[in-house]
């Protein structure tokens, strides 16, 4: 979700508070279809696939809220984007509760069909090593997308350099569209995966937009290594402050958030210049 | 092959651009020379679509062309150079120049290209590699112009090719734009100092607080008072590759 978020923000300078509901909306319809999935009779060691194409597949509210909502605010000031972007959150948490009601929704048993595994004295089950090593793929994926392919060099081009890119013939918008449906998708995947560790509620949405805030800002905005190291960050803090201390929990995260910002404004590995 | 027919252009709600008409033809080199602040660059940007007019027309192979999308104004055949040089920091020279050949496919055969863009100015072999911060001006300049070459276009927008660039440096670059009026296509150049006019320059217009206050050729330039009054000075019509640069 961090890396969704990079990748919006890198390319199109949008402050996408949406992103949390696109991750609440992924989780959700991964529920959904693990669900479907399980009363169809489907082999339940094969229950991540569904979960992973429903991640995907409602990936694309991502077309709609940018062609409908997002592309009127592009060249206004940040706070409209902000605004806009925080009133898409309300209304999915809405229309999560409309759909899916208010009690929080899991998959149940299926998160430990993979069983689990001894690992440096703690119990891990097999399905987060599972995640992680998704994620990993991702990361990778999208560096190869940015690095290698056409596609991502116009992406990094018209980041840096939208008059230009488009005195090239880049055509903004669609870069804009795909680049902002593959953000959401990013989102709704990672919330879809996540999703059998945990349960869907329809608060996960703002919940987790301020972690991934912390890991943005912890890791430098607009920076893929940085949102992967923020994250990691983010993520080992909690668990060693929740096995120590648990009141300590979010507190240690904006504590870090405080520091990275009063020591390096742009993030551990956030850009030199403006 | 282009045309600036009454141009008036706003930026907010200052009057920028006042009746501003241009021309240029197939094949032709032409200057518009003017100080700084004067129209010059907003008369580009508005061409490229980056600014609309409020009235007046452009036309480009016949056809008008304001109202348009930068993008399909690119792809119809118009190259931009700006005068930042807008290089792609994050992107090597080579992808900067390779770039121009996914954004307007179509036409010759990439390689072919990419190719006539370096020969243009062959320095830039030596750095295909590099990005744009490891770059001086001039090479920053070369690498832009040649990225717009490698667009393919009918016609050339420079915005100040000469603008900034050490006395060394600036041979290089001169004879890289002489090598591409060679290759038949138009080419507009704005420049504010007037001994950085080419000496192959077919018509030069003089802008002064966005109006053209002088159409024609270069030589009727140095005689006309107006004109020396604006560019200042007794004009030097010396060619930038031999002429030293204050």
């Amino acid at each position: 979700m961090a890396a969704g978020l990079q990748v919006v923000f890198g390319v199109q300078k949008i402050f996408n508070l949406a992103c949390g509901s696109f991750y609440a909306l992924g989780a959700y319809a991964g529920v959904s279809a693990v669900g479907w999935y399980a009363s169809a009779g489907g082999p339940p060691a094969l229950f991540v696939v569904p979960l992973a194409l429903a991640g995907l597949a409602v990936g694309a509210v991502g077309v709609v809220v940018e062609r409908g909502l997002l592309r009127f605010v592009y060249d206004r000031d940040e706070t409209f984007q902000l605004l806009l972007t925080f009133a898409v959150v309300l209304m999915m948490e809405d229309a999560i509760r409309m759909i899916w009601g208010t009690s929080p929704r899991s998959t149940s048993g299926l998160y430990l069909t993979y069983g689990q595994l001894q690992l440096l004295g703690a119990t891990v089950p097999v399905y987060n090593l599972i995640v992680i090593a998704a994620s990993l793929v991702i990361a990778l994926a999208i560096g190869w997308l940015l690095t290698r392919t056409a596609f991502g060099r116009i992406m990094r081009a018209a980041a840096d350099n939208r008059e230009m890119a488009e005195a090239l013939g880049v055509d903004m918008r669609r870069v804009y569209a795909k680049v902002f449906t593959l953000g959401t998708a990013l989102g709704t995947l990672g919330g879809a995966l996540v999703i059998p560790a945990t349960a869907a509620m329809s608060e996960m949405g703002i919940e987790l937009i301020v972690e991934a805030f912390a890991v943005v800002v912890i890791g430098g905005l607009g920076s893929m290594r940085g949102a992967f190291v923020g994250a990691l960050a983010v993520g080992v803090l909690r668990s060693i402050a929740i096995s120590v201390y648990p009141e300590l929990e979010m507190l240690l995260i904006y504590l870090i958030v405080i520091v990275v910002l009063v020591l390096r404004p742009r993030g551990l590995f956030g850009g030199a210049a403006a | 092959m282009l045309t600036l027919a009454d141009l008036d252009v706003f930026i907010h709600t200052s009057h920028i651009l006042r009746r501003v008409s241009l021309e240029v033809g197939a094949r032709e080199v032409v200057c518009l020379v003017g100080r700084n602040g004067s129209g010059k660059t907003t008369t580009l940007r508005t061409i490229m679509g980056s600014l609309r007019p409020a009235a007046g027309r452009v036309e480009f192979r016949g056809k008008p062309i304001h109202g348009r999308r930068t993008h399909e104004i690119a792809r119809l055949g118009l190259g931009w150079a700006p005068e930042d040089s807008g290089i792609f920091p994050d992107l090597t020279v080579a992808e900067n120049i390779e770039i121009a050949t996914w954004t307007r496919p179509g036409g010759r055969p990439a390689a072919e290209r990419i190719d006539l863009a370096y020969s243009v100015f062959p320095v830039l072999h030596r750095y295909r590699a590099r990005k744009g911060p490891e770059m001086s001006g001039g090479e920053r300049k070369m690498l832009s112009i040649a990225r717009t070459l490698a667009l393919d276009p009918e016609m050339l927008l420079l915005d100040e090719p000469f603008e900034g660039l050490a006395p060394a440096i600036i041979p290089a670059v001169s004879a890289g734009v002489a090598a591409i009026t060679k290759l038949g296509r138009a080419i507009l150049i704005a420049e504010s100092n007037i001994h950085h006019v080419p000496e192959y320059t077919t018509r030069l217009y003089v802008i002064e607080r966005g109006e053209i206050v002088f159409g024609g050729p270069p030589d009727d330039a140095w005689r006309d008072a107006t004109v020396t009054r604006i560019i200042g000075g007794a004009p030097r019509p010396t060619p930038p590759s031999r002429s030293p640069l204050q």
